[in-house]
């Protein structure tokens, strides 16, 4: 029973409660929202590239606000992290967290992230429960998205794990041609960093650089907590490779970088996507860091004249310089504005399931050029651009645009 | 390089980890001779103290691996930045001892060593929260001196760590078996209620098991950021779990026994790394543990306590 206080205070909440509702509904009409979802590991070893990759996607989601929206919707970001404490980097259990949380957020209708393809490989199969279709501006473990593992990660069918950035079917045998053809490497060791993406790029790179001819001497898998990995270098070293190759994040990239300058100096050294950021210049820095070849999984658009006012926002607007995957992360909000964008003109309501076709249709200029979707959400521009790590004095030395020197393009398989 | 010359390599690098093993090792060891604690913060005073090494060498301008010092300035930057670390660290590990474990002295159970795991925590998140999480660059005014002897590359840093490590572990022995206060630590290791009825301050004895214990690790946390040129807030997990296996190995309680199992738990996780492969190092290592304590429960120099009831 209520009290005759209680009773009075029920009632006066209960009319303000519907002063409120009545008062909001006219509003909602004019001012509807849409959400997508961020989910990047800001906590860890790979925090400053989250950050860097959450700040290319807020750009393009500001300017669009601040021209009044998409079609009528304004749009909210909901920002997770996937970074644990416990894990020190991405930890897959809790981007399956996140990925429940979007999933169960209604007004969610697409999804930015994750960073890392371990997490992609555990969120995966809940956004295809949910219907939700995400883009990753980095992620480029292949089995996500490949159709053999389609049961496993899309298990309701349509591809809900699209990319701005190529995948690691790519990253590392295209690498591997690039020892081969250009750097004329003979014998190469390979290391892996025990995550998805390690192993993953690390067996591609292998597969590829065996079928060139070059004779791989060796394969360790180092533990990316651990801190001292001499004893895998000094074996390393008796083997007398001519090069190294690093797949892997930057947990332990930095301590490889370090490392191996100290033990085996003269070795050429490389590695994939993991090995380009400002974590490894700031982590490993100079002298380590000095000629250490990487790649990333995306056209080198930081240096084309077509990108340049979009950088001069960028660095108006944060203060540091962007990455590449700061622009992949630009165009993968951009896809999803878009295809929020037609959605809503064509006069149907916004909901995951519409905005997810129109992404899979998708055809959106963007400054990679235009990006358009394969059936299985793969970008359909393959390019492997590689960098090398020249210090440049002139420059910070964790400014990724400036240290790392722009290669050229790792050639395709035929 | 020759199968020998690598062997002969690796039992280099293993003995430079060994060394900062039995350091480590030494501060589990100590305290649980006088208190039988397992003191779990010990993981994460060893991971501040190397920021706190860190901070010292920047304070003095030292940053990144460009400012090379030779001689003089070298040897008073070295020895300014170990006194600080050491200091610095002893003194965290009183103040651990001070706050969290003194008020739960004489509770039955387990309540201490859990409040050892809840205090490494937070020094754990108070590091990942302020200083953040990237690996740090960390600065080394040591010059890259090295030397050929045959097959095997010998490194200015090995020399310091081993040169280092012999004279604590040396002091230590000195204090332990020459001192009073040293001569009260073993009584109380014993049977610390008899050595309070001689007049023995055990009190007293424990706030120094604590602040030498954690000295060393700031000692270890030093070498361990000099040798590596790298630290960051994960380093005490991976660092002090195998530390604290060298100390169960040569037999917690046991001074010599930390640093025998300390070296040998370094030189079994390289010339296992070599010899198997890198990733079985962890399975290496626990196996060989659980071996010992099968047979010899004790550990290798341990002796069963004679005077617990």
């Amino acid at each position: 029973m209520l009290s005759r206080r209680s009773l009075i205070i029920h009632l006066s909440t209960t009319a303000l409660v519907g002063a409120v509702a009545v008062r909001a509904q006219p509003a909602a009409a004019t001012d509807k929202t849409a959400k997508i979802g961020i989910n990047l590991p800001f906590t860890g070893a790979d925090a400053h590239d989250a950050e860097l990759i959450k700040d290319g996607a807020m750009l393009a989601i500001d300017e669009a606000n601040a021209q009044g929206g998409v079609a009528g919707y304004k749009i909210e970001v909901l920002q997770l992290d996937d970074g644990t404490a416990t894990a020190g980097q991405y930890d897959p259990a809790q981007a399956a967290t996140n990925a429940r949380k979007m999933v169960s957020d209604k007004e969610v209708v697409a999804a930015i992230g994750p960073q890392m393809s371990g997490s992609g490989k555990a969120m995966s199969p809940i956004l295809s429960q949910g219907d939700l279709a995400t883009i990753t501006p980095s992620s480029t473990n292949p089995d996500i998205t490949d159709p053999k593992f389609a049961g496993q990660y899309r298990p309701k069918g349509k591809a809900i794990y699209f990319r701005t950035v190529t995948t690691d079917a790519f990253q590392g045998p295209n690498m591997a041609n690039f020892y081969a053809d250009t750097l004329k490497v003979n014998s190469v060791y390979v290391l892996d960093d025990s995550g998805a993406y390690g192993v993953g790029i690390s067996d591609t790179f292998q597969a590829q650089a065996e079928k060139r001819g070059i004779k791989v001497l060796g394969r360790d898998q180092l533990n990316p907590r651990e801190a001292d990995y001499t004893t895998t270098l000094t074996k390393i070293k008796s083997l007398n490779p001519d090069a190294l190759y690093y797949g892997g994040v930057a947990q332990a990239g930095v301590k490889v970088v370090k490392q191996s300058y100290d033990i085996i100096p003269k070795v050429l050294k490389g590695g994939g996507d993991g090995c380009y950021g400002a974590e490894i210049l700031r982590g490993a820095s100079f002298p380590a860091a000095e000629g250490w070849y990487a790649t990333i999984a995306a056209p080198n658009v930081l240096e084309n004249p077509e990108a340049a006012p979009t950088i001069e926002r960028f660095v108006k607007k944060y203060g540091l310089q962007p990455e590449n995957y700061s622009i992949t992360a630009y165009d993968a909000a951009l896809v999803i504005l878009d295809a929020i964008k037609r959605v809503a003109t064509s006069g149907k309501e916004v909901t995951r399931g519409a905005v997810r076709d129109a992404i899979q249709t998708a055809h959106v200029k963007t400054l990679q050029g235009e990006v358009t979707f394969d059936d299985n959400g793969d970008v359909q521009n393959r390019v492997i651009s590689v960098f090398r790590i020249v210090k440049d004095d002139k420059y910070p030395l964790d400014d990724v645009l400036h240290q790392y020197k722009y290669i050229g393009v790792a050639p395709q398989s035929s | 390089m020759s199968d020998y010359g690598v062997l002969l390599q690796q039992v280099v690098n293993g003995l430079s980890l060994g060394a900062m093993y039995a350091l480590l090792a030494l501060g589990f060891t100590l305290v649980y001779g006088i208190l039988e604690l397992i003191n779990f913060a010990h993981f994460n005073v060893f991971m501040v103290s190397s920021f706190v090494g860190m901070w010292a060498l920047e304070f003095l301008g030292i940053s990144g691996q460009s400012h090379v010092l030779t001689g003089l300035a070298l040897a008073g930057t070295l020895a300014f930045a170990f006194a600080v670390t050491m200091i610095a660290a002893g003194v965290l590990g009183v103040a651990i001892e001070r706050l969290s474990l003194r008020p739960l002295r004489g509770v039955r159970g387990t309540a201490a060593m859990i409040t050892t795991i809840g205090v490494s925590y937070i020094l754990f998140n108070v590091i990942l929260l302020t200083v953040g999480a990237g690996s740090e660059n960390y600065p080394n005014p040591l010059p890259v001196v090295r030397w050929q002897l045959g097959e095997v590359t010998l490194e200015l840093k090995e020399l310091l760590i081993w040169g280092v490590a012999v004279a604590l572990m040396v002091a230590l022995h000195f204090f332990v078996s020459r001192t009073r206060l040293g001569k009260a630590m073993r009584a109380t290791a014993q049977d610390a209620e008899a050595a309070r009825m001689m007049g023995v301050d055990v009190d007293r004895v424990i706030v120094t098991a604590f602040f030498l214990g954690s000295a060393l690790a700031g000692a270890a946390a030093l070498i361990f950021g000099l040798y590596y040129n790298y630290t960051s807030f994960i380093i005490g997990y991976t660092a002090g779990l195998r530390a604290f296996t060298a100390a169960v190995l040569g037999g917690i309680g046991s001074i010599p026994g930390a640093m025998v199992g300390g070296l040998l738990i370094g030189l079994i996780e390289t010339l296992g790394g070599q010899l198997i492969a890198v990733r079985w190092t962890d399975v290496i290592i626990f196996s060989i543990l659980v071996l010992v304590l099968v047979f010899v429960p004790t550990g290798l120099l341990g002796r069963s306590a004679p005077t617990k009831s």
